[in-house]
């Protein structure tokens, strides 16, 4: 499709691409090869992009035209792919039957561009013009730093909190959602950014366990961060995940080269603090992860969302669990763990942290 | 019967029954196995049973407490159990848990555990006849 076919008739524009339009021809083409390389197709999608964006530009707001763009190279080459797909079913056809573009894709297409467009809205100024001149035009971060009087480490900073900022508010646009709640947001954009220790600060985990929203936007916003391979998690609602959260925490820690007796220690632990979940509040999950310091081991975080435990100095004391239900099996956790912590909000749920450290040596 | 392989096996060997722990239980699993042996138990007249545990991944509170229950209701129908097959590294989870299995004795392996009911179940006569009345 060549580039000169049909620009839009309207304005007073020459037939020459508006020179806002012409800059983004680099960046096109960068999005084009990073994605399809050197197919022959590549050419075709550059125009077949810049053509549509300049169908478009009039009715993109100033300052947006960048990541219009962006959108709508990946639509193109999205679309090549699904076409690519049609052809080789429908080869052995002698009429072809592909339709110009399936109904469904296009109003896909256009939320999701009015979202990426609400989402850098909400962005601050400086924070916009920091991730469309490095996103969009290329400017890597010691030119930023130097245009900011900042430093290079400083900018890249930045611009990752503007990233995590810029996913969690083009989720909420495409959801089309308000956070109900204060933490929300705080909650998002800590697991948007993949900061671990902010996370723990916000108490993220219990805050997703909460709330329906934040739930089903931290998916998304996990799996494009780093799939990290040193941790496990567990959603906990029924006697089979009790097993399921034993054998997840074996597998992980044998990795990290525990022995054997320390290993069943372990998953022995994880049961009897998995079960709690399912016997007292129903559903929560487990989490297992690897540790470095303060030494190398593994650390186990069983959260729900019961309705806690009024004395917990009392459910850890020995003899406590042959009498009563609640709490059993807490003591014996604590007898097989290294670290052992309990945090209970009577009405809001309980949270059980324990380590194992690996015996070195 | 459950479709999918067999979580346990339980199988008739003269007056005695040897269960089969063949994979990690979770706590449902676990009382319906309860439920099966003693069941089997009450059908078959054993007078004496064998579980073997193995396969077990771990044995904590709950398992233990099964397994204790399980003996103390087969010693009410008349039945001696003995538990074969604990690991050491579960034997050792059990002992720091605080969790042992109580009365219930023990045996390293099948071979042990027959020789225990052997010396531990009263071979009167009516219990060896009773092999032969099964059917009726
Ligand atoms: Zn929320």
């Amino acid at each position: 499709m060549p580039v000169s076919a049909s620009p839009p008739a309207d304005a007073g524009r020459q037939s020459e691409p508006p020179a806002d339009v012409a800059a983004l021809i680099p960046l096109v083409r960068r999005i084009v090869e990073a994605r399809v390389g050197n197919h022959p197709a590549a050419d075709d999608l550059v125009q077949e992009t810049l053509v549509r964006v300049l169908a478009a530009a009039s009715r993109v707001e100033p300052g947006l035209l960048e990541p219009y763009a962006i959108v709508t190279a990946r639509n193109v080459i999205a679309s090549l792919w699904r076409q690519a797909d049609r052809q080789r079913r429908n080869q052995h056809r002698v009429v072809d039957l592909r339709p110009a573009e399936e109904p469904d894709e296009q109003v896909l297409a256009v939320e999701e561009q009015s979202a990426v467009a609400q989402a850098l809205a909400r962005l601050s100024d400086r924070e916009r013009e920091a991730l469309v001149a490095h996103e969009v035009a290329g400017e890597d971060t010691h030119a930023l730093a130097s245009q900011t009087g900042s430093t290079p480490g400083a900018v890249a900073a930045q611009l990752n909190r503007s990233r995590a900022r810029m996913r969690v508010e083009y989720l909420l646009a495409l959801e089309n959602a308000d956070p109900p709640t204060e933490r929300c947001r705080p909650v998002l954009l800590a697991l948007s950014s993949g900061d671990r220790r902010r996370q723990r600060e916000v108490d993220a985990a219990r805050h997703v366990l909460e709330c329906d929203l934040c739930a089903r936007l931290s998916q998304p916003l996990m799996e494009r961060g780093q799939q990290r391979d040193d941790e496990v998690h567990i959603s906990v609602t029924s006697d089979a995940d009790v097993v399921a959260a034993r054998q997840g925490a074996r597998e992980l820690a044998s990795r990290l080269g525990f022995r054997a007796t320390d290993l069943t220690i372990l998953a022995t632990a994880v049961s009897e603090v998995t079960r709690n979940i399912v016997r007292f509040a129903g559903s929560g999950e487990v989490v297992v992860e690897l540790v470095e310091r303060p030494r190398r081991g593994v650390r186990v975080t069983a959260r729900d969302t019961g309705p806690g435990i009024h004395d917990v100095e009392q459910a850890l004391a020995d003899g406590y669990s042959t009498n009563a239900g609640l709490g059993l099996g807490l003591p014996g956790a604590r007898r097989l763990m290294d670290e052992f912590a309990v945090v209970s909000e009577p009405g809001h749920g309980t949270t059980v942290t324990m380590t194992k450290w690996l015996q070195e040596g | 019967m459950t479709p999918g392989p067999a979580l346990v096996s339980i199988l008739r060997q003269g007056a005695y029954l040897i269960a089969s722990v063949h994979t990690a239980l979770d706590d449902s699993q676990m009382v319906r196995f309860q439920d099966d042996l003693i069941g089997e138990i009450g059908r078959a007249r054993s007078r004496g049973v064998i579980i073997d545990v193995a396969a077990l991944d771990v044995l904590d509170s709950f398992g233990s407490n099964t397994l204790r229950s399980i003996a103390e209701m087969a010693r009410l129908r008349g039945a001696v159990t003995v538990i074969v097959g604990i690991q050491p590294d579960v034997a050792l989870a059990m002992v720091k848990l605080g969790m042992g299995t109580g009365s219930v004795p023990t045996a390293l392996d099948l071979e042990e555990g027959l020789e225990y009911l052997d010396r531990h179940v009263q071979h009167s006569p009516a219990a060896s006849a009773r092999g032969g009345e099964r059917s009726r």
